[in-house]
């Protein structure tokens, strides 16, 4: 019923403008027309991205190769000098082997706290489901600075976890957990959770129970069960998890803010120093590129290894 | 194979009563650590004494006064919630059209521009921020709510166009076409027929929108003049720790939950649709 225009790419559904049907008796001129339509309901998210998304992307890959000038903002140069010092001043290679260390740490943590909970949910809980699910959004949904002050509460030197321990005589000196690295940690587990969860869930529920039933039949205990067809069938909500996690705590400010330690840079809130306190807007610029590289390196490696090692995930 | 009433699909091989219990207390453990934090700073706003002890040795109302008479949170709040709604309505606009151009057409730099739609989100926050920082100069702009509104935009409309694009995954075109074949014009058709359809999806949108840019911190370091809601907060708590901060957090949460509550059907159906039959 419809035709159509040369220029529209191949799509596995049936051209689906609404006006087809009705400009099928002129070509022309109704066709050219057409062809502007999507772009007419793009215009807005357009005069948006462009001037405040795309073009600051290439700003900011100018000015990672401009030069620092102590006197000045920035001089215009073409220099690998700032990447140069990013692999090799110890500063910022701690900075960025701190975030990748703690990334990858809280997004196996996150891994394992979430899924048996995720199991447990899809598999097990009944009239709890309701509440559970609510359980993992209200976190995302409450903002994140209630939350970094409910953990402040709870990790202080006098607080919450310190006082009980404390008072029940098993140290004696309160744990110093707030402003550490275990602090932030604990937060960042916090902050992130429900995005390891998610995933886990929509994975682990898409498992047909009959395939489990079979494994038992063909006399597979629990255990191998569990490792070699419920693990495996998950793995899509075990990446996808992952790599929000880790993407997630890489970029995270607020929580190295408040409840880390300066002793411990992180990478958000180093750029932020770089650029506001230090004002080096081209090392800043160059810390940001290679925070970019650094969060599509992970997702595209996940995503190799994930269909290299795990082809029948694919179809799933 | 052994099938409960309330399940009609098996659940897979011999439930033992001892697992169950097992996992059970492990949720249950692991729903307190998710609760913990939001329940405790909720509790301590109605603490009555100055410094951040739980469980408080007093309980009373002193410290809702003590937020309300704080200049830096009244102020924080306007700011925050101005920027809020202009995010909400430019991202139901932008996001809405971006959804309707992705699902209803197909043209050149489809894929192009659907990547470029959810790249905001993807990205790192700072990253955003500090390419902001870099460019407003060169646009005449300074810091402040109208730069703050257009990069919390960038999320937002990320985030409408994803729900949106979830509420026309079930919608039927040939209602448009009817609607075009019997003489309506396209704008009469999109105000009768699509907005009406979609509307769930916009609502939806433009309250995790309002959400998103209520509590940024990342773009907001960048863009604003360190006077949203999220950012007095975050100097209070750094410098001065005191349960006003508490009393400010359990409003949040308040607002927090009433979003959930009004949206949460939409989220739940397309995240978890195949739980909840």
């Amino acid at each position: 019923m419809t035709e159509r225009s040369p220029a529209a790419a191949p799509a596995p559904d049936p051209d689906a403008d609404p006006a087809a049907g009705q400009v099928a008796g002129g070509r022309g001129k109704a066709a050219q027309a057409r062809r502007l339509h999507p772009w007419l309901w793009l215009l807005p998210a357009l005069a948006l991205l462009i001037p405040f998304f795309v073009m600051p992307l290439g700003i900011l890959a100018r000015n990672s190769v401009y030069r620092d000038d102590p006197t000045a903002l920035m001089v215009p140069d073409f220099t690998i000098d700032n990447y140069v010092r990013m692999l090799t001043d110890p500063y910022y290679l701690d900075v960025f082997t701190n975030s990748l260390w703690i990334a990858f740490l809280v997004g196996i943590i996150a891994l394992f706290v979430s899924y048996p909970f995720a199991y447990y949910v899809v598999r097990w809980a009944r009239r709890s489901r309701k509440l559970l699910i609510w359980a993992i959004y209200m976190p995302l949904i409450v903002s994140v600075i209630v939350r970094v002050f409910g953990w402040i509460v709870i990790t202080a030197d006098s607080g919450l976890i310190n006082n009980l321990l404390v008072g029940v005589g098993f140290i004696d000196r309160p744990l110093q957990i707030l402003y550490a690295v275990s602090g932030m940690m604990i937060g960042l587990t916090h902050r992130y959770l429900p995005l390891m969860v998610l995933p886990l869930v929509n994975a682990i529920a898409k498992i047909d129970p009959a395939l489990l039933t079979a494994s038992a039949g063909l006399g597979a205990g629990r255990f191998r069960t569990f490792a070699l067809v419920i693990v495996p069938l998950s793995l899509p909500g075990i990446v996808v998890g992952f790599q929000l996690v880790f993407a997630g705590v890489l970029s995270d400010y607020v929580l190295p803010n408040l409840m880390g330690t300066t002793r411990f840079r992180m990478l958000a809130p180093a750029i932020y120093d770089e650029a506001i306190g230090n004002v080096s807007w081209a090392s800043a610029a160059s810390m940001a590129v290679i925070m970019i590289v650094i969060v599509v390196a992970v997702l595209l490696i996940t995503n190799l290894a994930f269909r290299r090692y795990a082809p029948w995930a694919r179809t799933l | 194979m052994n099938a409960t009433p309330e399940r009609s699909k098996g659940t897979g091989p011999r439930r033992t009563p001892g697992t169950a219990l097992l996992l059970g207390a492990y949720a249950a453990a692991v729903c307190v650590f998710l609760f913990a934090p939001i329940v405790i700073a909720t509790v301590l706003s109605f603490s009555s004494a100055p410094q951040l002890i739980f469980p408080p040795p007093g309980y009373g109302l002193s410290w809702y006064k003590e937020a309300l008479e704080t200049r830096n949170y009244i102020s924080g709040f306007w700011v925050s919630t101005i920027i809020a709604t202009s995010t909400a309505l430019i991202s139901a606009v932008a996001g809405t059209g971006a959804a309707i151009a992705i699902n209803h057409y197909r043209f050149v730099g489809r894929s192009a521009v659907q990547v470029l739609l959810m790249l905001p989100v993807a990205l790192p926050g700072v990253v955003i921020g500090l390419n902001l920082l870099f460019t407003l100069p060169l646009y005449g702009m300074k810091t402040g709510m109208v730069a703050t509104t257009f990069a919390h935009s960038l999320l937002g409309v990320s985030y409408v166009t994803y729900l949106v694009l979830a509420t026309l995954a079930n919608y039927d075109l040939t209602l448009e076409q009817a609607s075009l074949n019997l003489g309506a014009s396209r704008i009469q058709t999109f105000w009768r027929i699509t907005f009406p359809l979609i509307r769930p999806g916009i609502g939806a949108g433009a309250a995790f929108a309002f959400l998103i840019s209520f509590d940024n911190v990342a773009l907001s370091i960048f863009t604003s003049g360190n006077d949203t809601l999220p950012l007095r907060l975050m100097q209070k708590i750094r410098f001065y720790p005191d349960p006003s901060v508490a009393a400010v957090a359990a409003v949040l949460v308040l607002l927090s939950l009433v979003v959930l509550l009004l949206f949460g059907k939409v989220l739940q159906q397309r995240d978890i649709g195949q739980l909840s039959e």
